[in-house]
């Protein structure tokens, strides 16, 4: 390992893996964010459910989750985690070529079957970890290979410091393994059967479930995007990180305090108090590297917030950033008992959880996408005009879902605990339901003017790969690609 | 043993203390070594440009260059 | 120790991020199976019946979880609406647990015997035909779908391993008949299940089809049990509230 960080210029990276996993991101995220649109619309419509046991919303939920957080964030983690550690360790991918054709097709062929698997009616029954216990299998083995390559192109790198966006992937990766492992723990029905039943009950099922349920947002869909950003708002944005000494606080701070969060699900519960007040300590105590990471982020920019007005990349990773601050603030709030106690159980926690996945996952994932994307064919984008369609879409789509879902889940709330002069319940559940109609149909536009977003960019993406791949001598196209920049 | 050190960890009132102690000293622990020391300042900080060492633009001073080499690794 | 190493070691970087990420779940879970009123100590609860076992896999496999909590929380609203809060106790037989995040439709840990069997099937079968204005969707398949209950003993034999007490041997069935009277112990012992099922099927009827056993005789039969075990007309008004 040389101290002097000068790249070998023949060194070649394998992008080849890196594009597979995007493309599928892309699919999966139309799929899923369809999916998602269908079951909210499900909910407004019941009639959408048309007596098919297959698209009943029980059913179609489980697909929606895992189809946008496994499949477009699962690949879309794969993809950019194996296009920073390789571009930020000058190094190419451990594992030759077997290894991350292996960690590709296993992904792929888990979130297939597994989805086909609950509309077939065969489930866990657990909350995002829904995976039949013989994909949860193939799942293991996919993730340790993850492991192995990650690990082992850190270990061969050819710059002495491991940059700080690998730290974010590592600990994801860790942290996942972990949850993964311990929260699928069941007995099988029989070998041949696709049935199991959870290992734990109960209480203890339940806080397995929700540290798992929890953290699969802390780490899955947090501190692995924060890896995400810690390399491409710095790229994009042409300036490095606001401050480093920051993002070491922010890594071992969130890392340590995501994983006590979790019972805050749980809160009034069956739980012992112990613990859900811990995790509600911990939850407030989170909003502090939170923000820190945020700030990180954002003051990148500092001195060059004209790029907010001609740059839509920029613009998608900073909007990324507002709404992740803006989460992980709704979110400690959330976590007290006494607002939890009417938020509870209502679409106030879904439309918090969208404003996270919606308005910092994707976002940021679709900043990086439209970055790396055109490098990795070797071109520019097709169009830069409709990156900004694309962001308007996106951004209109998550206000109206966020605020439909805030009038509904706080509405139901608080209709929920009325009482009348007498002392007796002022409403029926039922009237809560119809009272939420109005507002399901917003949120269902909200996410359809989402999802149409994601059809510019696959179209935007489709014209821009599909242009690098027309006959073009090396030079031309190393010309367009220098033009750009 | 172990059951009483779980009674004990379970009353709110050890444990609430024990957490306070437990998270703040690993919080100022890192935080006093990061912001510490100015040789430690400058080492840190210039990590931070290593997005930029990376094969197509190997400016240190973060100015995007006009490089005519950008992404010819893709093209094998 | 400086940082600086942990920078330059990927190994070291490893180790410390693993510990890092795992003293939460240590500390808050571990010791919930070993403190022991984190589950309370109650008569009446009951592993499930094989015809309520089948229910409650249909009531998984078809995702009712997602739109139905099983938790009452401790609020007046709440308590007038289901009923008594839900203990630890309730469900500690539930592998997995079915508490749910999310009420689009209401809890449903105490529904047990609040309405006939004939108003459950209806129900399912076409939830606007009883209640207009309900987003649910229609589970009329149910009621035409055979219960698959070949594998009965291998599920009871598989929730045995996880320490559902069904019983196999003699004396694991004797120690059920002091634990939950005979009739229960009856129903738990593992060669019994297919016998034990069909009776239970026949004795009520439940999806008003005499003729054959449905997937909405099973869930019938689960829904009408739900929260129905703890007799909380034999403890004091409070007395749950030390195990809180």
């Amino acid at each position: 390992m040389s101290t002097n960080a000068v790249p070998v210029a023949t060194e070649q990276y394998n992008y080849g893996i890196v594009k597979k996993f995007a493309i599928m991101a892309m699919i999966w995220a139309l799929l899923g964010m369809l999916a998602g649109v269908y079951i909210a619309s499900e909910l407004a419509w019941p009639f959408l459910n048309f007596n098919i046991a297959e698209i009943t919303f029980g059913r179609l939920r489980p697909v929606h989750t895992t189809l946008v957080i496994f499949g477009f964030g699962g690949s879309a983690l794969f993809a950019t985690s194996y296009y920073i550690v390789q571009r930020t360790c000058q190094a190419r991918l451990w594992g030759g070529k077997l290894l991350p054709e292996l960690t590709f097709w296993g992904w792929q062929l888990a979130i297939l079957s597994g989805v086909l698997f609950y509309m077939a009616g065969y489930t866990q029954g657990r909350e995002y970890a829904e995976f039949i216990w013989p994909i949860d299998l193939l799942i293991t083995v996919v993730w340790v290979a993850y492991f192995a390559i990650y690990a082992m192109t850190l270990v061969k790198r050819s710059q002495p410091h491991i940059y700080v966006a690998n730290w974010f992937f590592m600990g994801y990766i860790l942290a996942v393994a972990l949850l993964h492992i311990f929260n699928n723990l069941a007995v099988p029905v029989a070998w041949n059967s696709l049935e199991s039943y959870s290992l734990f009950s109960g209480v203890q099922d339940a806080m397995t479930q929700w540290w798992y349920g929890h953290n699969a947002v802390g780490f899955f869909l947090t501190v692995s995007f924060l890896g995400m950003m810690y390399y491409f708002v710095p790229k994009q944005a042409g300036r490095p990180i606001y401050s480093y000494r920051l993002s070491i606080v922010h890594f071992w701070a969130l890392s340590f305090l995501y994983m006590w969060v979790g019972a805050h699900h749980l809160h009034w519960t069956a739980l012992p108090d112990w613990v859900s007040t811990l995790a509600a300590t911990f939850s407030i105590l989170l909003l502090l590297p939170s923000w820190g990471g945020m700030i990180n982020g954002i003051m990148t920019l500092s001195g060059a917030w004209e790029k907010l007005r001609t740059d839509p990349i920029i613009l998608f990773l900073i909007t990324a950033l507002a709404f992740y601050g803006m989460s992980t603030f709704e979110g400690p709030m959330l976590s007290l008992k006494s607002v939890n106690a009417l938020s509870h159980y209502t679409d106030w926690t879904v439309g918090h959880v969208h404003s996270g996945a919606l308005g910092w996952v994707a976002m940021i994932t679709i900043g990086s996408f439209y970055h790396m994307m055109p490098r990795l064919w070797g071109t520019t984008l097709y169009s830069t005009k409709l990156v900004f369609v694309h962001f308007w879409l996106a951004t209109i789509g998550v206000v109206l879902y966020i605020v439909a879902l805030w009038v509904a889940g706080i509405g139901q709330g608080l209709m929920l605990r009325a009482f009348d002069e007498y002392g007796n319940l002022a409403y029926t559940f039922i009237e809560t339901v119809s009272f939420m109609h109005i507002p399901y149909i917003v949120r269902a536009i909200g996410g359809a003017f989402f999802l149409s977003g994601m059809l510019v960019m696959s179209y935007n993406m489709y014209k821009t790969i599909s242009g690098a791949r027309q006959p073009a001598s090396t030079e031309s196209r190393a010309a367009v690609a220098a033009a750009a920049r | 043993m172990i059951g009483e050190i779980y009674e004990w960890l379970g009353d709110m009132e050890n444990t609430k203390p024990l957490a306070l102690v437990l998270f703040f000293v690993t919080f100022v622990g890192i935080v006093v070594y990061v912001y510490s020391g100015k040789k430690r300042k400058q080492r840190l900080e210039s990590y931070k440009d290593i997005p930029f060492l990376d094969d197509d633009e190997l400016d240190p001073t973060h100015q995007k260059k006009q490089q005519v080499n950008n992404d010819e690794s893709t093209g094998k | 120790m400086k940082h600086e190493s942990i920078e330059i070691n990927s190994g070291l970087l490893i180790v410390l991020t693993l510990a890092v990420i795992s003293i939460g779940g240590l500390v808050e879970i571990v010791p919930l199976f070993h403190i022991k009123d984190t589950v309370e100590d109650v008569g009446g609860v009951r592993p499930y019946t094989p015809l309520e076992l089948r229910g409650r896999d249909i009531y998984v496999s078809e995702g009712c979880y997602a739109c139905h909590s099983q938790m009452i929380r401790p609020f007046r609203d709440e308590m007038l609406r289901y009923g008594h809060y839900s203990l630890a106790a309730e469900s500690q037989y539930d592998h997995p647990f079915q508490w749910g995040s999310k009420r689009t439709g209401p809890d449903l840990a105490r529904v047990g015997g609040k309405y006939s069997n004939e108003w459950q099937t209806q129900h399912l079968a076409d939830p606007q035909s009883l209640v207009p204005e309900s987003i649910m969707p229609s589970y009329s398949w149910l009621l035409d779908t055979k219960l698959d209950y070949s594998q009965i003993e291998d599920r009871m034999v598989a929730l045995k391993r996880t320490g559902v007490p069904y019983s196999q041997s003699q004396e694991e069935y004797d120690a059920n008949v002091e634990k939950f009277g005979k009739a229960v112990a009856d129903e738990l012992h593992v060669s019994n299940a297919k016998q034990s099922l069909e009776a239970q099927a026949a004795a009520e009827d439940w999806d008003g089809k005499p003729d054959q056993i449905t997937e909405m005789d099973a869930l019938v039969a689960y829904l009408q049990m739900l929260g129905t075990m703890v007799d909380f007309s034999k403890y004091e008004d409070g007395h749950f509230n030390q195990f809180r």
